[in-house]
């Protein structure tokens, strides 16, 4: 089953009284038509072979989750793969629609299908009784469950047995964290919860966990991506993952979901996509640092681009918002004063962590307007850069001798063109490194914005490493190309800004 | 005394001015009319409230009560253009204040230009005049930061009557300098004396006041204490702070 932090859990209970809403409104006004208004249809019973003709030649806007390798992940080339979309896209083409797949989070495609803004979801998502009550599902398409690796070569523990004394981990909030604590005191091990896949991975190669229980197909992939473990248990029972829609709607692709997964386990397409994904490799042996540097670089570029597009973006409206809020800081009004003070208090008095997580995750569950990672990861960082850009340019103007203004005024010069001519000038030149400064700040939180699922260079990095588990050389190379970035950029500056500002 | 009629033929007039800091009263109420081309210096311990009479003159200062009247135009009026008022007063300030980002000819040509008042050529003809009436034709193109502090308040003084302004208001203007550069300074300002300009002059330099002035007013905590001709203040001082005042600084 995939993991469901608390974030995703409380969601349920807004998602049911969103979906209520949302059934009421639709009933008064008629909005989804009949379809909307008749009964889902039961998901099943369709025999092999079946075309479900009414979505012919129709294109569904299809949501997905940003990573949840072997289900959806970016491949070395940025492209959308793993088992859903392969099964998603061979669905389509055997039943003659088209998908527009939207990698949007597991959170925001949930709420983009809420909404009917998508068609359905496909996200490695378990059937769960609550969920039912606001989505009609598939027929199953997955059957996951918990197994237990070792390292590679690790000859002692063979099954559960083995464990007595020892540590082990899992994913915090998942299924296996769930078996593992179920069975611990049966067994005498202790329980290590951690993040995320690949961190848990490391920590058994380390040797600080001697085990670990992960869902099976994650745990499959990375086997056959030479992760460094071995499986030794089989599967436990566990949950099984379906294709979404909302509850009362699009019932024809649901049906044509059914009759193409069908369709494909009949014809051992099925089998193939999973064994894609699945089977132990061919006990390939990894490749060199320099061919690592050259596999993943098609990918580490397309994160460096979107870290640089999303620092261009976020500083440009930081600019703005700390222009606009420098001059309220130093003007007369004690509104204005105020307005700014407060603004610039709460974006430096909160961690940016939380900005990004209230942006991309709260604010849609308030507003009901889902948002994607990129204005989410901009306002996020352009807010809270504009915070420190309203001190710099407050400290700038203020650090201008007054005399200045009152020699300009004595003139007749008006205020605004004493600011433009006089003061502003001379205080842009004390700003300058400030903003440079400000500017590689800025850079470097955008890899904050990897928890958010926004693909940029960190985020690659994750991924790449999530898929081939070379942790540290993988960090290496994203390390070095920030760090490139950086300096070039500051030297940059630098020779600009003693160009510009003799 | 006519406290409260305004002399409609003075090009200032000032009518129960008082000043507060907060709660500090630094001006008392001040009665002073300035006729046009007269010279008044004032003069008065540190911390009188010179200066802060002086901006009230062209209102840099906010006024707390009384009027400040220039050219026929009210500054405490909400409705008058303070800019426009402020065109025809020129200030020059103890600490020079030249613009650092500028040459000493944009220094001078940046009002007349931002406000209209002449295109380019012609503001750069006419600051090249002015530059030439202060001696400092030669440094039209250096930066202020190069200059003596004598040259940097004569090309303080050119920028101030860039616009034409009918009144000059000084501030201490060589107290910040050298003494081997006052006299140049004090040159500029008694050549314009000569030609007729009507002129506040705040200073320390009682030898100067005495040559230059019309009328002297000698400000004492916030009041005018007492006021005449040079001759009057300088060598038949009635009260016992002027003269207390200056048997210090003479
Ligand atoms: N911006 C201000 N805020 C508060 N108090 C001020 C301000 N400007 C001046 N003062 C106070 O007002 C009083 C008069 O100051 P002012 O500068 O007018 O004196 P002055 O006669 O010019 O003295 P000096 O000969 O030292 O220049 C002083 O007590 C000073 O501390
Ligand atoms: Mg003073």
């Amino acid at each position: 089953m995939r993991k469901l932090p608390p974030i995703r859990r409380r969601r349920g209970g807004s998602f049911a009284a969103l979906a209520a809403f949302f059934t009421v409104v639709i009933m008064f006004f008629g909005m989804g038509g009949a379809t909307a208004l008749s009964m889902p249809a039961p998901a099943s019973a369709v025999s092999a072979g079946v075309q479900a003709a009414d979505v012919n030649g129709k294109t569904f806007a299809i949501a997905t989750d940003t990573t949840f390798a072997p289900f959806e992940f970016r491949d070395g080339s940025g492209e959308l793969v793993g088992i859903d979309m392969d099964l998603i896209r061979a669905i389509a083409k055997d039943q003659g629609f088209e998908v527009d797949i939207k990698s949007l989070g597991f959170d925001a495609a949930l709420q983009a299908l809420q909404s009917n803004q998508v068609a359905g979801v496909i996200a490695g998502m378990s059937i769960t009784d609550e969920r039912k009550k606001i989505f009609d599902f598939s027929a199953p398409y997955f059957d996951s469950g918990v197994q237990m690796a070792v390292a590679k070569n690790d000859q002692d523990i063979k099954s559960y047995e083995g464990l007595t004394g020892k540590t082990v981990t899992a994913k915090r909030g998942s299924e296996g964290e769930t078996f593992a604590n179920s069975i611990k005191d049966q067994y005498g091990f202790k329980v290590k919860a951690l993040a995320d896949s690949a961190t848990m991975y490391d920590d058994v190669k380390a040797g600080n966990s001697v085990a670990v229980f992960d869902d099976y197909p994650v745990l499959a992939y990375g086997v056959s991506q030479n992760n460094g473990l071995k499986i030794v248990t089989e599967k436990e029972q566990g949950s099984s993952y379906g294709f979404a829609v909302n509850k009362g709607a699009n019932a024809d692709l649901l049906t044509a979901f059914d009759a193409g997964l069908a369709n494909l386990k009949a014809n051992g397409e099925y089998d193939k996509i999973l064994d894609k994904y699945l089977a132990k490799a061919e006990s390939t042996e990894q490749g060199g640092f320099f061919e690592l540097v050259k596999d993943s670089f098609p990918a580490l570029m397309k994160g460096l681009w979107l870290t640089i597009v999303a620092t261009v973006l976020s500083l440009a409206v930081a600019l703005v918002l700390g222009v606009l809020f420098g001059f309220f800081k130093v003007s007369e009004s004690k509104i204005l004063r105020g307005v700014a003070t407060t603004y610039v208090a709460i974006f430096r008095g909160t961690p940016l962590l939380v900005q990004a997580f209230f942006f991309y995750f709260g604010l849609p569950q308030m507003t009901g307007q889902p948002i994607d990672v990129l204005t989410a990861g901009v306002l996020t960082l352009s807010l809270n850069a504009g915070a420190y850009m309203t001190e710099i340019v407050r400290g700038g103007i203020q650090s201008v001798d007054p005399g200045q203004l009152e020699a300009s005024r004595s003139l007749g010069l008006s205020y605004v063109t004493s600011m433009r001519r006089v003061v502003v000038p001379q205080a842009i030149k004390i700003m300058t490194p400030s903003f440079i400064n400000q500017f590689v700040i800025t850079l470097k939180d955008t890899s904050l914005l990897a928890v958010i699922g926004f693909a940029e260079l960190t985020y690659q990095g994750q991924q790449i490493y999530a898929s081939n588990f070379r942790t540290g050389e993988t960090l290496l190379i994203v390390a070095a190309l920030y760090f490139i970035v950086i300096t070039a950029l500051t030297q940059l500056s630098n020779v600009l800004d003693r160009k510009f500002n003799k | 005394m006519s406290a409260t009629a305004t002399d409609k033929s003075a090009k200032i007039s000032v009518r129960g001015l008082k000043k507060s800091f907060g709660s500090n009263e630094v001006l008392k109420g001040l009665d002073v009319d300035v006729a046009e081309g007269e010279v008044v210096c004032v003069i008065g311990p540190s911390g009188s409230g010179k200066s802060t009479f002086l901006r009230c003159l062209n209102k840099l200062e906010d006024i707390t009560a009384g009027t400040v009247t220039v050219n026929g135009f009210d500054l405490t009026d909400a409705k008058v253009d303070l800019n426009t008022v402020r065109q025809n007063i020129g200030m020059v300030f103890q600490h020079f204040n030249l613009f650092p980002h500028m040459s000493v000819i944009q220094n001078i040509m940046l009002a007349p230009v931002e406000l209209k008042k002449l295109d380019k050529a012609g503001a750069r003809e006419k600051a090249m005049e002015l530059l030439r009436r202060v001696g400092l034709a030669e440094k039209a193109d250096a930066r202020p930061a190069s200059l003596s502090g004598g040259q940097k308040q004569r090309v303080a003084i050119a920028r101030a009557l860039a616009m034409n302004p009918g009144i000059m208001l000084f501030d201490e203007a060589t107290s910040a300098l050298d003494p081997e550069m006052v006299g140049e300074v004090l040159q500029v300002i008694r050549d314009l004396a000569a030609e007729g300009m009507t002129m506040v002059v705040v200073t320390h330099e009682m030898g100067f006041a005495r040559e230059v002035a019309d009328r002297v007013i000698f400000m004492d905590a916030g009041y005018i204490c007492e006021e005449g001709t040079p001759e009057a203040i300088f060598s038949n001082a009635q009260q016992p702070r002027l003269q207390e005042f200056l048997a210090k600084v003479l």
